[in-house]
This record gives structure tokens, sequence and C-alpha cells, in this order.
């Protein structure tokens, strides 16, 4: 659509390649790519379709880990950090893709770089060095091995500048466990699909960014107009306060609806957990809150989210670090049935210092202490680690096993889906995944957020279209009028959300800021002012979500079809959440209905013009979309539907 | 005209030193702003400098870091001499 179209500004113009094999560096115009896809993630696919072979697996050296800074990341934009992460998933084999905010996506733009390509394997443990135009690969073998709290400080004090952007993994992606993180500002996790392990086997443990170079926008007056639009609608925005005190503080009050919404307990036994834990984890006197020190915020974000946290008292005193988030009290508290304060913000922290996916860690040991209460696995499995709900100091054991492959650790390493195999004894029925992906997601009572979930083109997560009622799309675009606990017009909202984020992604904006839950004081009308005025092209709302929304998502749904064989059965939750219904709570007895998942699917596929009975592309979808080069590629394989 | 800088309330997010910039050189280019900030997430500490380059916003209907910080970190008082640096520790 853009292909006429010059883009005038925004974009920093360069992608960056590297091949760690060659030790060679080169570099390419950004512009092209960016034309079909706004950026970020989009670029990513885009190049990822273009050169990844179907035989490649995700270890090859031929597989690439890519990173995209959403176009408008280094201008005033509210919440402009994100950057996306993207390779071959670890667990799928398909489009793997992870989402990160911080300050490094910023300082690459100013570097001179939309993104950065990793090719090939380094023969020995390497970083890659960037300040400008000087590029260069330098061993890292000082640094591997070292947490990454350590590696940042080594890196700091080694180069000298305290401005230094550094991506990196821990000891967990160096030793390829599969559920690792690349982990940004020590406390951000590009958490899915196993970057963190992908990075670790091309032997690349950091990319060290120094930009000293500057972004323009086309029109920079009509740009900062917005720009004062968005800060007052910020300052309109009631949740906005709220964010910045922490979402989490919603989780004080028991009776949040969030408790029962979206909680799933000791693995999946029951999406309700008991009100006298949830005081005990979130009191203000001797909870969560009491821990927490401080508030930070992403750059140029106005939402300020981010916790700061120092363990005081206990077993762990002394701790410290950024972060604790809705998604730490569904993996590392409800899911584990951990709730003991202390306890679930040092594992939290923990998981950044080793480098792991918590979401990952979530899943896979409630998984275990699941099998060791059924006596599926026993002490002679866990080296006498005593795996009971509720077991703090064995669930910090184990996070640090599976980082450093130590015992059942080792067998968790190398993938959860793999380890069922080996263990056996029915224990795949109780492992939660989504296409090989672990996940913390729930599914029997929020249906739109179960049917995003299951929809996910990175699978099992939560951030491609989960939806939770009519009110977390706030008075912008439009009170939207659903209920998150029935099927009723969940596929619409869930299609709708799914691209909003496809935008966001590509443009680099926090959906915290944007359309999701949280402050979400910017709209679809933003963005395209956005795009308008800060990339000097000209697009309509409809244009961004009908064109480069559906463009994003079905370049990422063409590298799961030509990649792996994931057809429309493998969009349905989990058999466990289609069979067991919630135990107990407000929401006794709701289940995934296998037959109204469907209906959903039905219509989800419809929405994105695909085709329904087995969920893959159609060629009318892709030829409206002006990929025809995919449809070809799809046709070839004979994974392309002709008629619509 | 004196920037203060209330370091209880700073999230350290960059927005002043990115503003900062686009007054000084109409694009954003945080490496030419009179302000720099700088945090470490281990142990809580923020760094928040200004140095002698802040014109007060010369031309400017108001002082920009302030205006955009919505965290009220940033506060113009003014009849006083900026103040040039701070830091603080959690």
């Amino acid at each position: 659509m853009l292909s006429s179209q010059v883009i005038k500004g925004c974009l920093a113009g360069k992608i960056l390649r590297v091949n760690l094999s060659t030790d060679s560096v080169c570099t390419e115009d950004s512009h092209p790519h960016a034309a079909r896809t706004l950026g970020g993630r989009g670029i990513n696919s885009l190049i990822m379709l273009d050169e990844i072979d179907p035989h490649t697996r995700w270890s090859d050296p031929e597989n690439l880990l890519c990173f995209g800074v959403g176009s408008l990341v280094g201008t005033m934009v509210p919440g402009a950090c994100r950057v996306d992460v993207s390779s071959m998933s670890v667990f799928t084999g398909g489009k793997g893709s992870a989402n990160v905010g911080g300050f490094w996506g910023k300082e690459l733009k100013y570097a001179g770089y939309d993104n950065v390509i990793i090719q090939g394997r380094s023969p020995k443990p390497v970083y890659i060095y960037i300040e400008d135009d000087r590029v260069e690969i330098r061993d890292a073998g000082f640094i591997w091995g070292q947490t990454t709290f350590a590696t940042e400080e080594i890196l700091r004090r080694e180069l000298g500048d305290d401005f230094i952007r550094i991506a990196l993994i821990g000891p967990a992606g160096e030793n390829q466990v599969r559920g690792s993180a690349v982990m940004v500002d020590t406390a951000r996790a590009a958490g899915g699909s196993g970057i963190g392990c992908v990075m670790g086997s091309k032997n690349l443990k950091a990319i060290v960014v120094r930009g000293h170079g500057n972004i323009k926008v086309a029109d920079p007056e009509r740009f900062m107009r917005e720009v004062d639009r968005c800060y007052r609608q910020c300052a309109e925005e009631p949740r906005a306060p709220i964010m910045r005190k922490s979402l989490t503080n919603f989780y004080t009050d028991p009776d949040f609806e969030g408790w029962d919404k979206i909680m799933v307990v000791r693995n999946g036994q029951d999406d309700y957990w008991e009100r006298k834990k949830r005081i005990k984890l979130m009191n203000w006197e001797t909870g969560v809150p009491s821990l927490r020190k401080g508030m930070r915020a992403c750059y140029v974000c106005p939402t300020g989210c981010q916790s700061y946290m120092e363990i005081d008292r206990g077993a762990y005193a002394g701790t410290k670090g950024e972060g604790f988030w809705v998604n730490t009290i569904m993996g590392n508290a409800c899911r584990m049935d951990q709730d003991d304060p202390e306890t679930v913000v040092y594992s939290w922290i923990l998981t950044n210092e080793l480098g792991l996916d918590a979401d990952y860690v979530g899943s896979v040991l409630a998984w275990v202490f699941e099998l060791y209460e059924k006596g599926i696995i026993t002490d002679k499995d866990t080296d006498g680690l005593s795996l009971t709900w509720g077991n703090g100091s064995a669930f910090i054991e184990m996070i640090k096993r599976l980082a450093y492959r130590k015992g059942l650790g080792n067998l968790l390493a190398d993938g959860a889906v793999e380890a069922a195999q080996q263990i056996d004894k029915g224990s795949e029925y109780y492992l939660c995944h989504m296409k090989g992906q672990p996940s913390v997601e729930p599914f029997r009572v929020p249906k739109g957020w179960g049917l995003a979930v299951c929809t996910s083109p990175v699978a099992g997560r939560h951030l491609r279209g989960a939806t939770l009622g009519g009110n977390r799309f706030g008075p912008r675009p439009r009170p939207a009028d659903f209920n998150a606990t029935d099927y009723k017009r969940q596929a619409y909202y869930t299609v709708w959300q799914a691209k909003t984020k496809e935008l966001e992604d590509n443009l680099g904006i926090c959906n915290y800021c944007g359309t999701w839950s949280g402050a979400n004081f910017m709209t679809l009308t933003n963005f395209a002012e956005f795009v308008n005025a800060g990339m000097g092209i000209e697009v309509t709302e409809d244009n961004l979500m009908e064109h480069f929304a559906a463009v994003g998502r079905n370049l990422e749904k063409a590298f799961n079809t030509l990649h792996t064989e994931m057809t429309r059965k493998e969009d349905l939750p989990p058999l466990r959440f289609r069979e067991q219904p919630v135990k107990s709570g407000p929401y006794k007895g709701a289940l995934a209905d296998e037959s109204m998942y469907n209906q959903m699917l039905d219509e989800f596929y419809q929405l994105w013009g695909w085709d329904v009975k087995t969920g893959f592309q159609t060629r009318a979808c892709l030829e409206g979309l002006g990929l025809h080069e995919i449809a070809e590629k799809l046709s070839k394989q004979g994974k392309l539907i002709e008629s619509k | 005209m004196k920037i203060q800088w209330a370091k209880e309330k700073c999230y350290a997010c960059g927005t002043c030193q990115l503003i900062c910039s686009y007054h000084h050189t109409g694009s954003f280019w945080p490496d030419c702003a009179s302000i720099k900030v700088l945090r470490n997430p281990q142990n809580g500490s923020i760094k928040w400098k200004l140095d002698s380059t802040c014109d007060q916003c010369d031309g400017e209907p108001e002082a920009l870091c302030a205006k955009y910080c919505v965290y009220s970190a940033l506060i113009v008082a003014v009849d006083q001499p900026s103040e040039i640096k701070e830091t603080r520790d959690a």
C-alpha cells in the first residue's frame, strides 16, 4: 500500500546485519521493509519469511535472531520504547516473538538502526558492541557464566560508560534452557518463545548499544501537537494515576474481579484462589506492597507501572530489583499456590537474574509440583526435594536447578512436552501448553482471553488479542459491551485487540499506554496522526487496521503454516481445561466448552478472512494485502486455500 | 528561574531529557540535552543532572521539562538560579 509513498521520518534508516559465523557486519536500508509493515516486528517477520528455509531448526546457525525497534521509538510518543525480538520458537518450531520495553530500543535508534538481524553461530562466546557506525564482535569469555545482574555491572565497569544499554542472556540462555529470556535493563524480559535460548545457541551473550545520534520527524510541529493531545488524554484518564501507583494495587482488594477471572490455581486444578491467601500475599502491611520501595517508568512513558522492590526481611532479605506484575501473581503465586510475599518477589527477581522467562517457570514448575502431588514423580526424581504446594524453598531451588540444568531441572530444560514424554504415566495431560509453549493462561473463565491465547501466533501467550470484558476497552474507541465470561462477541473483540496490538508492536508503543488494559489513553486516531506527522505518509485508521495490522498477523500466520504442521485443531484449549471444570468460587463449574470454542474459532477465522475448516490462509486474503509472494510459498506447500 | 528536581517523585523515564533535546535541536537527540537522567535498576538509585547549557527554555512559553513531567518531579521556581546537579539514592 505504501510502496509509492516515501517515509520521511521516525526511522533510524538502517538494518544492521551481524553474521557470527563469518565474523562480518553489514547494513541495509530499512525503508522498503518499513513501507510494507510500518516497522518493528513487521520487518523481523518479513525477513524471517524471506530468508529462513522451512527445513531450518531453531538451533541451526541458519536461524535468525531479529531485534526490531518500533518505528516511533526515540520520539516523544508516550510509551514508545518497545522492541520485538523474533526468531524461530524453540517450542513450536514456528514464529517466535517476544516484546520488551525499557531503554535499549531507543539507544539502538539513536545509534542509527531500526533492526539488528543476527545470523550464524559464533565458535566461542561473544558479545556485540554497537556505538553508532562502530560495530564490533567481541570476546565474551569474561562474562560467560555470569548472571544478568553481574554481567551488566561487569560490562559497565569494563566499558566505562554508564549510558550503555544492554540486551543479554543469563546462565539459563547460555545453558540453552528452552524457557530462557533476553533481558533488558536487568528487569525487563523478552520472555516468550525461548528467545534467550536461541541467543545462547548462537554463543551470543549480549548486545551492548550506545547511540549518539538523533531521530527526526517529518512535521515536528504537527507531531508535537499530537503529543500534547495524548498528554491531555493521559491527564484525563482516571486509570493513569492508579497505574502509577502500581497496577497490582488492584489486587490488594481480595474481592477484585481479576482474582476470579484470570488466575489459574495449582497448575489448573482450580481457577479460584482462597481469600486468605490473596490477603496474605497482597495486604498493605506485610504483603507485597510493603516490599515496594518505589515506582519507575520505561523510556518516555507517562504510565509508569514498574515497581522497585526491596526485600527487607526473611530468608531473602537484601534482595533488590525492579519488577512485580500481574503475571507474577498469575504464575509465581496462584499457579504455584505460593502465598508468601517474600518468596514470590524473590522468585521473580531470581528469574530475572538467571535470565528465565517467568511464565515458563510458573508453568513447568507448577506442573511438576502437581505430578509430585499425584505420585507420578517421587523424591527419587526430585533428589529428595519435597515439591509440595506452598513449599517456597523447593520452588526457589527448582528455579536454580532449571537454569543450571541440575537433576529434574535438566529434564525440564529440554522442553516440557519432551519431559512429559520421558516421564510418561499420563503426565502430559496435566501440562498446560499451547503447541508446545508452556502457558500460565486461563481458558475456562475468560472466554475471549482464552481464544486469544489459543490463536496467538506465538502460542500460549495473552498479548495477541486477549480481552477481559468491555471495561478493558475504556471510553475509547467506544464503550464495548460484552461479558468476559460468556462466548458472545468474543471473536470480534479478540480480532480488534489483536490488530491494535500488531500496530502497537510495529510502532513500538506500550499497550499499557495504547489500547489494552492499564492506562490505555491512546487510540487509533492518535496512532494514525503520529504515523502521518512523524513518518510523513498518509494513512487512515482503517488503513492501519485493515491493512497494516492484517499484514503483520498474516506474516506470522504464514510462517507458522510453512514451518509447522499447525492446523485448526491446535487452536483449541488444552484438553484438561475442556474436561475439568472450575471447582470453586464464583465461576464454579466453568469449562472451556469445546463446541463453544469451535464456534468462536469459526467466527475468528472468518473475521481474518481465513479458511474456517482448516484455519489456513486464503489466496483472496493474502493477495488483498499485497502478499502475493507469501501466497505462492504457501501454495507450493499445498497450504493455501484457493477459494474463500 | 530554577528547575527543581523533586527526587522522591522521579520515575526516571527520561522524558525531560528528550524534550530538552527537542528544544535545543528541533529533533529527538538526548545527547544534546541539558539534562541527563540515569538510573540503576539494581539498587534503585536515580541520578538527575542539569548542566550549564540550560537556557531556561528560551523562546518557549514554559519550561518544557516541567511541562511534560507527568510525575510532578520537576518544578519551576521563578527568581531562583538553576541548580546544577542533584543525585538521589533510593
